[in-house]
Parts: C-alpha cells; structure tokens; sequence
C-alpha cells in the first residue's frame, strides 16, 4: 500500500523536520553576534532577558515564519504550475511589496521606528494582485497567468529603478539597495504581528487548495471531472501566495531561492505527492531560513552579511545542478 | 434513468465541433463512439462529462448535469481523457488513488473502500505487477493501462473513455476491451454501467459493444447495432476507405483495407 506508506513516511518525515526546527530555533535563540564576531548565550541574566525578547525571539521567529511561508507557496505553486522551477517571487507579489517599501524609502518616511515601510511593502504586495487579476482576469489559463505575473515583475522591478535612480542621496540609495537584499536583523516582534494577519490567511488559502493540487497530476480537465474546479485551485494558490509573501517581503525584504530549493529537495521524500509536500516544505523552509540566518551570526566580525544573499549564494549552485542533472537526463 | 442529450451543441469560437445531438444512452451498455478524425466524437465525450461547455441540456437519473454539485457528477460520471498526461513521477498505485478524490474522502489515509478500489481496477487492468513504479519509468501501454484503471477506481455508474486503447499491444487491447464490456454488464464485482468509448478499432468495436455511434462532421449520423452502423457501405461513405468485411467464428471483421485515392468527388462531399 504505498499510499498508506507514503502517508505514513511524510508523517516521519515531517517529524524529523519539526525537530530540526525545534534544534535550528534553538541554535538562532542562543547565538548572537557583537562587534567582535558572534556570541553564545545571552550575557547576563538583567540583559539576557531584553536580548532574548527584543532581538532573538522576533528575529527568530521571523525565520521560521518566513522561510516556512517560502516553502509552503513555493510548493504550491510548483504544484499548481505542474513545474518544478515555478517560485513565490514568480507571481510579482515580491517586486510589488518590494517597490511598496522602496517608496516608502524614497520619501524618507523608513527612519527608526516607523511601520510605514512593512505597511508601504504589503500595499506593494496588494496592489501587484490586483494588478494580476486586472492583467489576467478570471482566466483559467495559467499561461496568462503567469505572462502576467512576469509583466507585473519587469515593471515593477524597472520602477524600482527608477527609484534608486532618482534617490536623493548616494546614502539613500545604498539605504534602498540594502534593504532589498533581504534581512531579519534589527526586527521586532511588532512586525511579527504585521506580518501574520497576511501570512495566516495566505497559509490557510494555499492549504485548502492541496486537493486540488493533486487533482491536477492529470491535467486541467481530468481534474474537473474528479470534481476539482482548476480555476479555484488556482485562484486559492494565486491569493494564498500572494498575501502571504507580499507579508514576508513586507518584513524581511526579497528572500530569494528558499521557495525554489526546499520543495524541489523533499520532493522525492513524499513520493511526487503535490498535497503531501506541502507541510514539509513549510518546515524545510522554516529550518533552511533559521540555519541561514544562524550561520550570518557565525560569521568573523565585519559587515553582517544579508540573508538574501546568503540563501542565493547557497540557492544559486543548487540550481545549477538542476540545470544540469536535468539536461543528463534529457541526453539519456 | 439514463444520460439523456437534448439538442446539445458544442461551439469552440466560431466552429461547430458537434451539431445540436438529441440521445437516449444507457441506463448502462458499452457504446462505441467512432468516426472519422474531427467529426466530434471527443467534443461529444467532453460535453458529456459535463467538461465543454454547450448549449442544449443534458440530464443524468432526471437530473440536469450543469445543475448537479461538482462532487456529484465527479462522482456519477468517470472520464478518461485522451492521450492524458501525469505531471509528476507518482506510483502507479498513486496515479490509480487520485480516481478517489471523486469520492472526497482520500486525504492522508484512504479509506478501506479507497483501497479496495485502488486493489480492483489495478487487478482489472492487470496492473499491479508494476504498481509501486513510478509512471515516468513506464512503458506509453503500461501507462496508458494505468490511467485507464485510475479512471475504473472511481467506480462511477457511467465510464466515458476516449481512446483507450490507441496506446495498447493486440494483447491488452483484447484484455481492455473485455475489462469495459465487463465492467458495463456489471461482471467486475458492482452494478451494471454506461460505458461509452471513443474508438478507431472497427472490428473490436463491433465485436464488443451493443451499440454504435457513427459520427461525422459533428453530427451522430449512424446509431444502431454494430451490424447496421459499420455496414461496408458507411465505412465507404464516411471513412473514405474500402473495407474488408467478414465474419470468423460468428463474428464481424471490418479492416480499412483500400484508400480510393484522391477523389474530386469524395473530396467535396
């Protein structure tokens, strides 16, 4: 009975990824990082408590909210698109929450504080949603779909130049560009309760279209006549992934390649099942976004690299093996 | 208590693919769907599935089919759809599991009844040799036989088939055509079925199924015994072909033997 087995090996497998978790979380929760390179444990028990609640905690749990956010819609949306290479960024939620908070940058409104710059992100991450459903409308072709997820990237990505073009001062610029590469230092538990009112109901959203998704496997009409309606399935994964990350962007700026690794990786653990790589993959990403962002921590002292840029830097050679195993494959 | 078309028309933009049909089919029987390429047997097969969009109406036990809930009808009719691909490298078993989501109760564990589906209509197709394989390392045949049985699990009282056996060895396509004349006479373990299949094979349509429709140019313009639809004179007159006509063992045989080459004539008709 493999469909039993591969229940109950997804169950295993969820298991061991929950643990990791639980280790990676607490790994994040006890390393830190001064100007002289990281640090174990908390220094002092007056101290140790604001560092645990005001730094660690929410730079913590943000790593497990976002990452676990990019695996779960990557998933989905490698489902929904039947294509492994499909990602969250694919849609344009991405460039559009990032162009919200370059905005927000640019008229110098992101100092100290301030919530404007998550809030401008998630108007950003609406408003490319909107823009996706005007562009491709209730089509159930996911083709124009995705045509116009592209379309909305490119002109959101080259008014994000022209921002930086226009930015007041080099400082400014550098400011923007920074934030862009994506990062969870110096966040607070405040955008923790920014970003889940959008991340909760983009989960749930993805989650109720995981039949569907399975449905699917056998293409767009023999799903309708198992009873699965593609364009609602669509429609689920399309909004899920949007709010969803268009709340991540919002707190964390653009993290790239989490949502393309970590479904491809567990794939092959849950048997190819759409539905079942779901729960791990929100794990997996969970787990690859804290470990990243403990090894920044790990780092010898000097500028703190980006989390962005750490998960591209890992994401980038495994896509590359892709490429090519895909093309040995191909030639066989 | 039957699938009852009235006046059903199937338009893509300005084409016609099927002009207003008006049937009467089951309650069950194997029906065989046959014509030329292009005369709208597959547009037919899909307005029945309640998957093209249409006008006229068709009812299902009394019931218009638009009107039925989504579950319902996945539930009521079974579709094979041509030459179906499977996305992602699942196991047979797996592939043959998906048939129970009509059913809406196969999620993390399926039910004994989802397994005992899934056991049948692979034993049916004589699948289960290869059952925990994963299709992508499947033979087109073995494929093809595998999405046939996904299709028999969901166990519905009307099976609508397009091209089943176009994939298959001499061997299977004997086997598979008994699996769907079985399965109709309610001989596999459940109650009689509507099974309707698309097909190009003339003798094994007219050797397995009770009744035959001849489509051409949307239209249904033979529909009767095999005898009388595949007469010698309608494979002429809508195949373009000169067949050969036989009997062996009590049997039909119609093979497409002779193409009369071009015909100014037959050209326009």
């Amino acid at each position: 009975m493999s469909a039993v087995v591969g229940a109950g090996r997804q169950w295993r497998l969820c298991t061991v990824l929950g643990l990791l978790v639980l280790a990676a979380a607490v790994i994040s929760l006890l390393l830190g990082r001064s100007s002289g390179g990281p640090t174990l444990g908390f220094g002092g028990p007056e101290i140790g408590d604001v560092i645990l609640r005001e730094i660690r905690l929410p730079r913590t749990l943000l790593a497990l909210l976002v990452g676990g956010t990019l695996g779960l819609c990557g998933a989905a949306l490698q489902g929904l698109l039947r294509n492994p290479l499909a990602e969250p960024g694919l849609l344009g939620a991405s460039s559009g929450a990032a162009l919200g908070a370059v905005l927000v940058f640019y008229f110098g409104l992101a100092g100290g504080e301030s919530l404007l710059l998550p809030l401008g992100a998630v108007a950003g991450s609406l408003l490319s949603l909107a823009l996706l459903y005007a562009l491709a409308g209730k089509t159930s072709d996911i083709l124009t779909v995705v045509l116009a997820g592209i379309a909305i990237n490119a002109f959101t990505a080259a008014l994000t130049s022209l921002v930086l073009n226009f930015a007041p001062s080099p400082y400014a610029a550098l400011e923007i560009l920074f934030w862009m590469l994506g990062s969870l230092a110096d966040r607070s538990l405040v955008h923790v309760w920014l970003a889940l009112p959008l991340m909760i109901p983009g989960w749930l959203l993805v989650i109720a279209a995981a039949r569907g998704l399975d449905a699917l496997t056998l293409g767009e009409e023999t799903a309708a006549s198992l009873g699965f309606n593609p364009g609602r399935t669509q429609w689920l994964v399309v909004t899920g992934t949007a709010l969803a990350v268009g709340g991540a962007v919002a707190v964390t700026g653009v993290v790239g390649f989490v949502g393309l690794v970590v479904p491809h990786l567990l794939r092959p653990w849950v048997g190819h099942h759409p539905s079942r790589l779901l729960l791990p993959s929100f794990l997996g990403g969970a787990l690859l976004a804290t470990l990243a962002d403990s090894a920044i921590r790990l780092m010898p002292p000097g500028p703190e690299l980006k989390l962005g840029v750490v998960t591209a830097l890992l994401g980038a050679p495994f896509f590359l093996r892709l490429v090519i195993s895909s093309r040995n494959a191909a030639a066989n | 208590m039957a699938l009852v078309t009235d006046a059903v028309e199937v338009r893509y933009g300005a084409r016609c693919a099927v002009h207003a049909t008006s049937l009467t089919l089951g309650p069950s029987g194997f029906i065989a769907l046959v014509g030329p390429n292009g005369a709208g047997k597959s547009s037919l097969l899909k307005a029945l599935a309640g998957l093209a969009s249409h006008t006229g109406t068709i009812t299902w036990q009394g019931r218009a089919l638009a009107a039925l809930a989504a579950r319902d009808r996945a539930r009521a009719i079974a579709y094979l759809a041509q030459a179906s691909t499977v996305h992602w490298p699942l196991s047979a078993r797996d592939v043959v599991t998906l048939g129970r989501l009509a059913h809406g109760r196969y999620g993390v564990a399926p039910t004994a009844g989802d397994r005992e589906a899934v056991e049948w209509a692979l034993a049916q197709t004589a699948t289960m040799g290869f059952a925990e394989r994963s299709v992508a390392a499947l033979s087109i045949g073995e494929r093809a036989r595998v999405l046939l049985a996904r299709a028999l699990a969901v166990r519905a009282p009307v099976l609508l088939v397009d091209e089943p056996i176009a994939m298959l060895d001499p061997y299977h396509q004997l086997e598979i055509m008994g699996v769907l004349a079985r399965y109709a006479r309610g001989a596999t373990g459940g109650a009689p079925a509507l099974v309707v299949a698309v097909l190009h094979d003339l003798t094994l349509a007219a050797r397995f199924c009770g009744r035959v429709l001849l489509m051409n140019d949307g239209r249904v313009v033979e529909d009767g015994t095999p005898a009388a639809a595949l007469s010698a004179e309608n494979v002429r007159r809508y195949y373009h072909v000169e067949p050969f006509v036989t009997q062996h063992e009590g049997e039909p045989v119609i093979v497409p033997w002779r193409s009369p080459g071009v015909d100014a004539a037959q050209a326009q008709s």
